[in-house]
């Protein structure tokens, strides 16, 4: 085993909670509102459908292949040159994944508090930080991700209180004016997020009680669910339809507190949480994509790729993403299709093949 | 590559093989012979240039000679001379003819011990207990005597408290491990000598409560003990840098305590206390980060005043942390962040200053720390005149100067202060330290520096394990059944378990519905 450490499943829930969640509430809101209008609250409830697929094929995998990574198991399912190839092109995927992140993160640090640093420094010192934390290991992610968890929750229950008064209640009516239509429309983009489940095929293999592995999963992607429609509901109240128009709407939301003439201009706040949930969400990839590598090229150890992976995660997020355009293009245009398809679709597909020749399993293996 | 297979930079001819001899002692094979005057010459060359040693030729009754070894200082001259010679002196030698008998019906010492080879004689003259030889006999005797100048009990000067038992451990171990005795009476309570230290031969005590205590926490902290080898064990502090789990960390991975109250608590625990000869301070293992908050008084104050001021505690542990590094980050890169007419009031005392924040900072709380440690380290007397020179100088002067502001100041302060909120020294320094390089990414970087800085050390805090229990066990992992002592204090008859670390333990350590309320109680 490439990792020793071992994480329980309410902690895998812990930890992959700011990893969907971490990008998704800056953009999500006002996405899902260019579509679905004041139905923005109900996309994430069709959206999350796709993340419960996810855990249920990834962990019925998990069963099937206890103790092992995807890369690992799909060379069994697959044969050695065709899993090898899958694995391949699963860990680029990653590394693309994780760069894209790291750009994002990057960008929007850029774009609302330090618009004289260069990006490069933003970007190098976030992955410096994330190495560090990957080759602590599994446990120490995600030790760090309960430890900041309350710090990711609390300030939503927060911006409910201060903006109370501000929120227009009304503006929720009508409900699904327009039949269902826009709200399914609406959870084309965000269901994209959820894809990202497909994580767990790295962290499931490291649980000490794998049993409760499928109940956490679940109830994390409820969690998230739950978590972008309270988030929506928010903008929604405070901002009604005019949410599409906007970047960042949460991060407006936060700036719209003024409360006791002393609790102004929250963002920085915010962006300090935003600093955490990305910096969860970026080691949760990069630790996916440092293990994958490593076996997928049979070392014994994973920790020495990680610095070299992530310089490659830096070259990665300017070769891939020339700017910010760039990127809400890639979020709307490319990642809606491609991560169904790679992270939901692919691991179904295993999951069929790993019950319709079983015995090539035995056959590889020996 | 040379021929012994070592690479050419390794090479290095004079180099000098490290000790592997745990006890310098080359007498160990030496048994004591039948002949006084052999053994005696023995023990002479070996002490010899050793003024504090003296050897005291006499004769039992009339006719067998014996001779009697000390070092003086370590024990009472007038014990020897009143419970060894003169009885024996006095004895008739024929009525007991051997050493035995004679030992059993004419000394009046209580501690004896039969020796029967030089290293035992060297060990126990060493330790202060005079050495009896005996004409024609193989063994030598022991006595228990020892006994030299030691400090009294005091009040723990480093953990000091309003309520709460005023006593502290004292350099002597006898004496600590009486103190934690007179309060734990039960057999239960297990306390393991070693010696460990080539030349010191210091005692250490591994206590811990049996049954209470996971055995195999009490294994490895023996193994991890008697893996030392070392020429010399002088504080406890030697024994903690060599026996923790990380040695690359600022944060202490045991806990040192002064108090015994401190020491029992931790052993009803079900953690291991190790107490070490010749110092004041014991060791606490397994500790967590948060146990390291905890004072002793918090648990005899009223449970809800303690509970508020855990709290402050925390608060002020962030205060000490980041103030500074915030305030830079702030004046630096993101003064949108300040209420407006704070901003102008601020920016007005800051006009004159030359410095950019950073600098600023770095100026005040270097000085701050160097007056810190002047004070600490200067004589008494002295040290009024250094909190006079900073408080006037550094203060008020540097202010009127223009040479910092007066938030600067305020900030230093603050921090300074908060700092002292942290019940344990050694993580306060470790906070000191850390917020030094905060300060420099909140100077380069602003509030993204902090909070990478920030997440750097909770992230290097996740790693730390001491005695392999994670060092923010209870947080993380996530133990909800721990927050009885981390997040509020609770009341004792509700601290029904004790706090989990590894493996099986005694979980209960109280009767279940103890709450009191005001009905009285049906049988009187």
């Amino acid at each position: 085993m490439l990792e020793k450490g071992k994480i329980s499943a309410f902690q895998m829930a812990v930890l992959m909670y700011p990893t969907i969640v971490a990008t998704a509430l800056l953009t999500v809101p006002s996405i899902t509102a260019a579509y679905a209008d004041n139905d923005l609250w109900l996309s994430p409830i069709w959206a999350s459908l796709i993340g419960f697929v996810t855990v249920l094929v990834v962990d019925a995998l998990h069963r099937r292949y206890p103790q092992k990574t995807i890369i690992q198991y799909s060379e069994h399912i697959l044969g050695k040159l065709l899993g090898k190839a899958f694995g391949a092109f699963l860990m680029l995927l990653y590394v693309l994944l994780t760069a894209l992140v790291v750009r994002i993160y990057a960008e929007f640090l850029v774009g609302s508090f330090l618009t004289q640093t260069p990006i490069v420094v933003v970007i190098s010192t976030m992955l410096l930080l994330c190495a560090f934390a990957v080759r602590g290991g599994v446990e120490v992610i995600a030790r760090a991700a309960t430890a900041f968890s309350p710090f990711f929750v609390l300030p939503l229950l927060l911006l409910i209180v201060l903006l109370f008064t501000d929120f227009q209640l009304d503006r929720i009516f009508p409900i699904m004016a327009d039949g269902v239509g826009p709200s399914l429309k609406g959870a084309l983009i965000p269901q994209g997020w959820f894809t990202e489940y497909m994580l767990l095929a790295f962290l499931l293999p490291f649980l000490t009680d794998r049993e409760k592995g499928r109940k956490w999963g679940v109830l994390s992607v409820f969690a998230v669910m739950l978590t972008l429609l309270i988030s929506n509901l928010i903008v929604l109240f405070l901002f009604g339809t005019d949410v599409a128009t906007m970047l960042y709407p949460l991060m407006a939301a936060a700036r719209y507190v003024s409360f006791a003439d002393f609790f102004e201009n929250l963002e920085s706040l915010v962006m300090a949480i935003w600093i955490m949930g990305a910096f969860i969400k970026i080691s949760v990839f990069y630790y996916a994509t440092a293990l994958g590598s490593a076996q997928l090229l049979n070392l014994s150890d994973y920790r020495p790729i990680v610095l070299p992976l992530g310089f490659l995660i830096t070259l990665f997020s300017f070769w891939s993403i020339p700017s910010l355009m760039e990127t809400s293009k890639f979020d709307v245009a490319v990642f809606p299709f491609l991560g169904p398809l790679v992270l939901t679709l692919l691991p179904l597909l295993l999951l069929l093949l790993s019950f319709v020749r079983p015995a090539r399993q035995e056959g590889k293996s020996s | 590559m040379n021929r012994n297979g070592r690479k050419w930079w390794r090479t290095n001819k004079h180099k000098l093989e490290p000790a592997r001899q745990n006890s310098p002692s080359p007498y160990a094979h030496l048994t004591l012979s039948k002949e006084t005057k052999e053994n005696l010459q023995t023990l002479q060359d070996i002490y010899s240039k050793c003024s504090d040693v003296i050897f005291r030729p006499f004769y039992i009754g009339k006719t067998i000679k014996a001779h009697v070894v000390f070092i003086s200082g370590l024990c009472t001259v007038q014990d020897v001379d009143q419970y060894v010679l003169t009885p024996l002196m006095q004895a008739n030698e024929n009525e007991f003819p051997d050493m035995e008998q004679m030992a059993e019906q004419v000394l009046a010492v209580s501690r004896i011990k039969n020796l029967a080879t030089i290293a035992d004689c060297i060990e126990e003259i060493g330790s202060g207990n005079p050495v009896l030889l005996w004409e024609g006999e193989e063994r030598a005797l022991s006595l228990g005597l020892a006994k030299w100048e030691k400090r009294n009990i005091e009040e723990p000067s480093a953990e000091v408290g309003i309520r709460g038992p005023r006593e502290g451990f004292t350099e002597t171990l006898d004496v600590n491990t009486s103190q934690i005795r007179r309060r734990i009476k039960d057999p239960a309570l297990k306390m393991e000598r070693m010696k460990i230290g080539g030349y010191t031969q210091t005692e250490v005590i591994v206590a811990y409560m049996e049954g209470i205590v996971d055995q195999t926490l009490v294994e490895e902290a023996k193994a991890r003990l008697n893996r030392i080898q070392i020429d010399g064990i002088l504080e406890s502090g030697y024994i903690e840098e060599m026996i923790e789990d990380n040695p690359a960390s600022p944060f202490p991975q045991l806990k040192d305590t002064e108090r015994p109250d401190t020491a029992c608590s931790a052993l009803l625990e079900g953690r291991v206390v190790i107490l070490v000869d010749g110092t004041p301070f014991a060791l606490i293992a397994p500790v967590t980060f948060f146990a390291l908050f905890q004072a002793a008084e918090d648990y005899y104050q009223r449970y809800i005043i303690s509970t508020a001021i855990r709290w402050l505690r925390y608060l002020f542990l962030g205060i000490s942390l980041l103030l500074p590094s915030l305030y830079v980050a702030i004046i630096t890169f993101h003064q949108e962040m300040v209420p407006t007419s704070l901003l102008i009031s601020m920016a007005a005392s800051r006009e004159a200053v030359p410095f950019p924040g950073l600098v600023e900072a770095l100026l005040m709380e270097i000085t701050f720390e160097a007056l810190r440690e002047a004070g600490v380290r200067l004589p008494k007397q002295i040290g009024a005149a250094v909190s006079i020179v900073g408080a006037l100088v550094i203060g008020q002067a540097a202010v009127d100067a223009g040479l910092v502001s007066a938030p600067m100041v305020i900030v230093v302060a603050i921090t300074g202060i908060a700092n002292f909120m942290v019940p344990r020294y050694s993580v306060g320094t470790a906070v000191r330290l850390l917020r030094f390089p905060i300060m420099f990414l909140a100077g380069t970087l602003g509030l993204l520096g902090v909070m990478l800085g920030l997440i750097a050390i909770v992230v290097h805090l996740c790693t730390l394990r001491s005695f392999g229990v994670p060092y923010l066990s209870g947080i993380s992992p996530l133990k909800p059944k721990e927050w009885k002592d981390i997040l509020y204090r609770s009341p004792w008859w509700a601290m029904k378990t004790r706090p989990h670390f590894t493996g099986e333990f005694n979980q209960y350590r109280q009767a279940p519905d103890q709450k009191p309320g005001p009905e009285r109680s049906e049988d009187p």
